[in-house]
């Protein structure tokens, strides 16, 4: 009975053990499993490395290295751009002053001449 | 059998199901390795690959109706960015000391929203662009470069956002500007900024 007890323990133990051991050790006899699982991981490692890798080194790398002596713009330009003339509408009064100006002018040519055309009938022409 | 033995092989079993259970992990973290794939499947969509330098001979943004030719503009003798001349036909002008469009970097281009007596300016209706309105440039070398627009701003001439506008980026990026906000005697206080990303490229 005794025997029976100690042997079945001394199974579990050596079944324990040989359930572990090879677990642990899978990491390099049990490679098979473990291997396909590394060869999988560099088919993922090229799809992340030729996309990933080329497009971060090809923009940031060569633009912001240079850039952050030179500049991606090279020379910044001070203040704001000034990009609104303001319309006419709002700018006549130079141009109110222009016609007004004008139209006084032509009220003086105009007297004129009624003085001058008014002299000459006066003196009997 | 006895019962004990029984038990003891019962105890054998589950403690060799328990340890085969120990190397499961490693087949989990491979899925995590296989989690990846989306990040370099994002990387493509968000990022067009970036033009080689050609100077812009053209721009359209067909939202607010603008079609037209591109100047090149430098520095005034005050350090500022150059305008475009008041002009009947007003143009957009590139500002040459950024880069040209689909460069990595931002390329900026100006453009008046109104030129004094002759009426509008080519960018007089900039503020009315909204996020994902296309534009387009095409290039000297016969390229077109396609942008997205991202973000438009309207900021206090007093407050301009120099780094925003003229700072490093990673990837090729597109700036307007014009004037903006209530129009006043002396001009416009505001800049309207729209901010756009390369979304397209042809050769």
């Amino acid at each position: 009975m005794r025997s029976t007890v100690l042997s079945a323990t001394a199974l579990a133990c050596a079944a324990v053990l040989a359930a572990t051991v090879p677990a642990f050790a899978g990491g390099r006899t049990a490679s098979p499993s473990p291997v396909p699982t590394s060869t999988t991981v560099p088919s993922t490692r090229p799809s992340q490395a030729p996309s990933a890798a080329p497009t971060r080194a090809a923009s940031p790398v060569p633009s912001t290295a240079p850039g952050r002596r030179r500049g991606q713009v090279a020379v910044v330009p001070s203040g704001a751009p000034d990009t609104g003339v303001v319309p006419a509408s709002r700018a006549s009064g130079p141009d109110g002053g222009l016609i007004g100006g004008s139209a006084a002018g032509a009220l003086a040519v105009g007297g004129a001449a009624f003085l001058v055309v008014r002299r000459r009938r006066a003196t009997g022409a | 059998m006895t019962s004990l033995s029984r038990r003891a092989f019962v105890t054998a079993a589950t403690a060799s199901l328990l340890a085969g259970c120990g190397p499961r992990p490693h087949p989990a973290a491979s899925a995590a390795p296989s989690a990846g794939p989306p990040t370099p499947g994002r990387a493509p969509a968000g990022a067009v690959r970036a033009l080689a330098r050609s100077v812009p001979v053209r721009l359209a943004i067909p939202a607010i109706g603008v079609d037209t030719p591109v100047l090149r503009l430098g520095l005034a003798a005050d350090g500022s960015v150059q305008v475009p001349p008041v002009t009947d036909h007003d143009r957009a002008g590139w500002y040459r000391h950024s880069p040209t469009p689909g460069q990595v970097g931002p390329s900026v281009i100006l453009g008046h929203v109104t030129v004094g007596a002759y009426g509008d300016g080519v960018f007089r209706h900039l503020d009315r662009l909204r996020r994902g309105d296309g534009i387009a440039v095409r290039l000297e070398n016969g390229a077109s470069a396609g942008f997205t627009v991202t973000t438009v701003r309207t900021v206090a001439k007093a407050h301009f956002p120099t780094e925003a506008v003229y700072g490093d980026v990673d990837r090729p990026e597109l700036r307007l500007i014009t004037c903006g906000g209530p129009r006043t005697g002396g001009g416009y206080p505001d800049n309207v900024i729209v901010f756009a990303a390369l979304s397209g490229r042809t050769s």
